[in-house]
């Protein structure tokens, strides 16, 4: 009896060392243990190669379904091996690629797109207009539950798009024809002034028809096996919210002579001092930095900063908070901020400080030039003057009948927003003796929930453009939009929204610019939102590599003319 | 026995079930919905939520999570991999998850047990303030502090080990990771077996071995070793879990293709069915520890199976033994 109790106990000891073992010791090299997943994909195969570029991103790659995908990183990986009808040059113009050229018709509704002979897909399938009819279809397809279906109704305005989304329609009816299988029709319901320059964004990408139906239902997109390239790259290897991943260069690529690099290499790194190091390291060619980062690298030649177009700006709840309903208050309060301090004292990594609603380096006009280059268009109305301030404070206590006032100010808990938060709180309370504010910091989940239920008094939020308009900021500001978190209204800003989307200005591209300046006075001038700055990116990249282009909008990096010697 | 082990078996499937159940109500409570907040309108939402059911009542949606999930189907991933099934995602993640981690556990409880042994046996000496020492660093800095540190020494100047995982150096990738990872469960298991090891030493059938002429090793290994191993095994199931959480945070500044790292970004996108699945794998290894134990505990000290139940210390005076040394004697009473 007691033997067996104690053979037993060494069996046991015994298992439980011998599994310890296994699992301390089966890491070596012969089976990587992510290579049970998805049918044979590998991980992290990295590419080798003087000429392969090794990229840091901040997140996993979130689909690489172009009409799924909503995020920069996936865009940016997408659009490593898919071309769609046009793509970004590095300016952000739209220039042909999949389209060899496109023709407008006169009412500007309908355009037809002439497709390249040789733009084949890396299965040898030729990229036909039926393509884009597909994947167009998909976009707007209730059943397919895209988040950016919208890009296909509200902001492309392609005919029926919106009925399809609602469920009215069936997707055949979507506004896009193969007419054959090298020509494309697109009909809209208005003149679209951008709508070139959409079809570099990733929703619009072409998926070859026959082999997404060839696939098992729910895998397109997942591996190297699963989807096909018509674009400079290829992918390599590849898994779902992979860490590592990489691309080698498509040597069918109708512009293969002019793409300079062998590979891409991927690597995933959350922590930022982690990114740094590896970097320093060599183990990276470009790496995006903190701000605290930049601090230590100033005057780097290595050192490169980017626009990245997204607006940080206090919201004022109106509808909820007495005085900020008051026009001379919200004055006060926009001209009581030392926006220059705040971004070279706080936030540091080139982002600008920004005095208009619309915020620069993201939207060029039909004269080519940057809509909001001018900071100080609205300088009247929107300056760091604490003198200013002090006056439009004074009116303000006298049409409120009181000389104290509290606002809580959300914000998310990352640090720089909380960094950003604590500096506007002293700034305000000490050129407006008499407010005092709270800071209230919530996940940003919390925070985007809290200021569409009207649940706040002021808060620090941010918004990034989903295309090179101004409008895709003065849309946020008409009555009773999602995103008007102060629920401001004026029927006269609403109108000039109207013209401009839909109505009189739609085909007078100068005419409509000239408006959307209107429209962003009314808002400069009644103080509907505070704007504090625009983010720009950090990196450091390696001074052998040249030519990557960064964009505020769609694809944040592109590779295509990048070289590393 | 087998009633016994039959008992804790049930007892565990039920509390899984709870802790799923109780999850999958606290989810719901979580601000937001998985998707992009921000740029959805209304109508868009509620297509999303009709895609993946997510307009169903709660109840609806439990029954139907637990019957999927009993089939082996964990629901897909909302945005951190779009569609894609969670038992595809956690698949390729769970190995090296428990690869590092099973290192970590190796690590501590081996280099653990000898700091501790060595502490006891030089009791009051500098080699017993060394061990103590190390001991006090080892619980009271965060492992991350250990990564960031390891990781810059090791990796970024002496550039002996990669600084982020690879799955082509799998091993050497591993090794800064779990030593990071090991050190609370190192400097807990010292701290434990040299309370342990003073307190049989000093007792009355160890004088009596040594009096029959039992010296050297074999005292050591066989007679008091043993004795206090039984304590020991019991506080290393606890602090496996412990691993798991502090893997969240060593994962992502390695770069490990992790559940850990994989849970925190769930988390914080909303992304429900990974933040549901991954706990109840967390939890389901969690139980099946403490059930191994338990058994391991019956098996190697005959008196807690005869005396029952209730010779054994609950989980809470377990964690006080941990805690705050062995003051009370629940185990050998």
């Amino acid at each position: 009896m007691n033997l067996w109790k104690r053979m037993g106990a060494a069996a046991l000891a015994g298992a439980l060392a011998l599994s310890l073992v296994a699992c301390g010791g089966g890491g070596d090299s012969s089976a990587p243990a992510g290579s049970t997943a998805g049918g044979g994909s590998s991980t992290a195969a990295e590419t080798t190669g003087s000429k392969v570029l090794n990229v840091m991103v901040e997140v996993e790659v979130a689909s690489l379904d172009p009409q799924l995908a909503t995020d920069g990183t996936s865009f940016e990986v997408i659009a490593d091996y898919t071309d769609g009808l046009m793509q970004m040059d590095a300016e952000g113009a739209a220039v042909p690629a999949i389209a060899e050229s496109y023709e407008v018709s006169e009412d500007g509704c309908t355009y037809t797109f002439h497709l390249r002979d040789d733009a084949v897909w890396s299965n040898g399938d030729p990229v036909t207009a039926n393509d884009f009819v597909f994947a167009w279809q998909r976009a707007a397809d209730p059943a397919t539950a895209s988040e950016y279906s919208y890009m296909t109704s509200d902001i492309a305005q392609i005919k029926n798009a919106a009925e399809i989304i609602a469920g009215e329609k069936d997707k055949s009816e979507l506004g896009v024809t193969a007419v054959d299988d090298k020509t494309l029709q697109v009909e809209l319901n208005v003149p679209v002034p951008y709508f070139l320059s959409l079809m570099y964004f990733p929703t619009f990408y072409p998926v070859n028809q026959a082999f997404y139906e060839s696939l098992e239902e729910g895998t397109f997109g997942t591996s190297p096996e699963t989807v096909l390239s018509n674009g400079a790259f290829i992918l390599d290897s590849y898994e779902p919210a992979a860490l590592s991943f990489s691309l080698v260069k498509n040597p069918d690529y109708y512009d293969a002579d002019s793409i300079q690099l062998d590979g891409l290499n991927y690597q995933v790194i959350k922590d930022s001092q982690q990114a740094f190091m590896s970097y320093q390291n060599g183990d990276l060619d470009i790496v995006k930095l903190s701000g605290d980062q930049v601090d230590q690298v100033q005057g780097d030649p290595e050192l490169s900063v980017q626009g990245a177009g997204y607006l940080w700006y206090l919201t004022l709840n109106m509808a909820e908070v007495p005085a900020l309903a008051n026009q001379n208050m919200r004055l006060a309060l926009t001209h009581a901020i030392d926006r220059v301090a705040i971004v070279e004292d706080v936030v540091k990594d080139g982002s600008l400080a920004t005095y208009t609603a619309v915020p620069p380096q993201f939207a060029t006009g039909p004269d080519g030039s940057d809509f909001s280059a001018d900071q100080t268009m609205f300088s009247d109305v929107c300056s760091d003057d604490p003198t200013k301030a002090a006056e439009y404070f004074e009116a303000a206590k006298q049409e409120l009948g009181t000389d104290t006032f509290t606002f809580d100010l959300l914000v998310e808990d990352t640090t720089e927003s909380q960094n950003v938060a604590a500096v506007i709180q002293e700034q305000i309370q000490t050129n407006l003796p008499g407010v005092t504010v709270s800071i209230t910091v919530e996940p940003k989940k919390q925070r985007v929930e809290d200021i569409q239920d009207g649940n706040y008094e002021v808060c620090l939020t941010r918004w990034g453009p989903d295309y090179a308009d101004p409008m895709t900021y003065l849309n946020m500001w008409i009555t009773d939009n999602n995103n008007n978190y102060g629920k401001w209204s004026n029927p006269d800003y609403d109108q000039i929204i109207a013209d401009c989307t839909t109505g009189q200005y739609v085909s007078d591209a100068a005419a409509r610019w000239q408006a959307m300046y209107d429209a962003e006075k009314i808002i400069m001038d009644e103080a509907v939102i505070v704007p504090v700055y625009t983010k720009a990116d950090a990196n450091m990249i390696k001074s052998n590599v040249t030519g990557i282009e960064f964009h505020p909008v769609a694809l944040n990096r592109v590779y295509k003319n990048t070289t590393k010697g | 026995m087998k009633n016994y082990i039959l008992k804790r078996v049930l007892i565990s499937v039920f509390t899984l079930l709870v802790i799923t159940l109780v999850l999958f109500c606290l989810l719901q409570l979580m601000p937001g919905s998985p998707f992009n907040d921000e740029k959805l309108t209304d109508d868009q939402r509620t297509v999303l939520y009709e895609k993946y059911g997510l307009d169903d009542p709660i109840p609806v949606q439990f029954v139907r999570y637990v019957a999927n999930m009993v089939q082996g189907d964990f629901g897909v991933s909302y945005n951190i991999s779009k569609n894609t099934p969670i038992s595809q995602l956690i698949q390729s993640r769970l190995p090296i998850s428990i690869q590092v981690g099973g290192m970590a556990v190796a690590l501590g409880a081996v280099v653990g047990l000898l700091l501790g042994v060595i502490a006891a046996l030089n009791h009051n000496t500098i080699l017993d303030s060394i061990c103590t020492a190390i001991s006090v660093l080892g619980v009271s800095v965060p492992s991350y502090v250990f990564a960031l540190g390891l990781s810059y020494v090791f990796g970024f100047r002496l550039k002996l080990f990669p600084m982020l995982y690879s799955a082509n150096e799998a091993f050497m990738s591993s090794v800064l990771p779990s030593v990071a990872l090991s050190m609370f469960t190192m400097a807990s298991i010292a701290r434990f077996t040299r309370n342990e090891m003073m307190e049989v030493l000093g007792s009355e059938f160890m004088l009596l071995a040594e009096s029959k002429g039992v010296t050297g090793a074999p005292l050591i290994l066989r007679h008091a070793l043993r004795n206090a191993m039984i304590p020991i095994i019991t506080v290393l199931a606890p602090l496996i879990v412990d691993l798991m959480t502090g893997s969240l945070v060593v994962e992502k500044i390695f770069s490990i293709p992790g559940v850990g790292s994989l849970l925190v970004t769930a988390i914080q996108s909303n992304d429900y069915n990974v933040v549901i699945s991954l706990s109840f794998i967390y939890s389901a290894m969690y139980i099946g520890i403490m059930l191994v134990v338990d058994i391991l505990y019956g098996i190697i000290d005959p008196r807690i199976r005869v005396t029952g139940e209730g010779g054994r210390p609950g989980f809470f005076a377990r964690w006080r033994r941990v805690w705050f040394g062995n003051k009370k004697k629940g185990a050998k009473a």
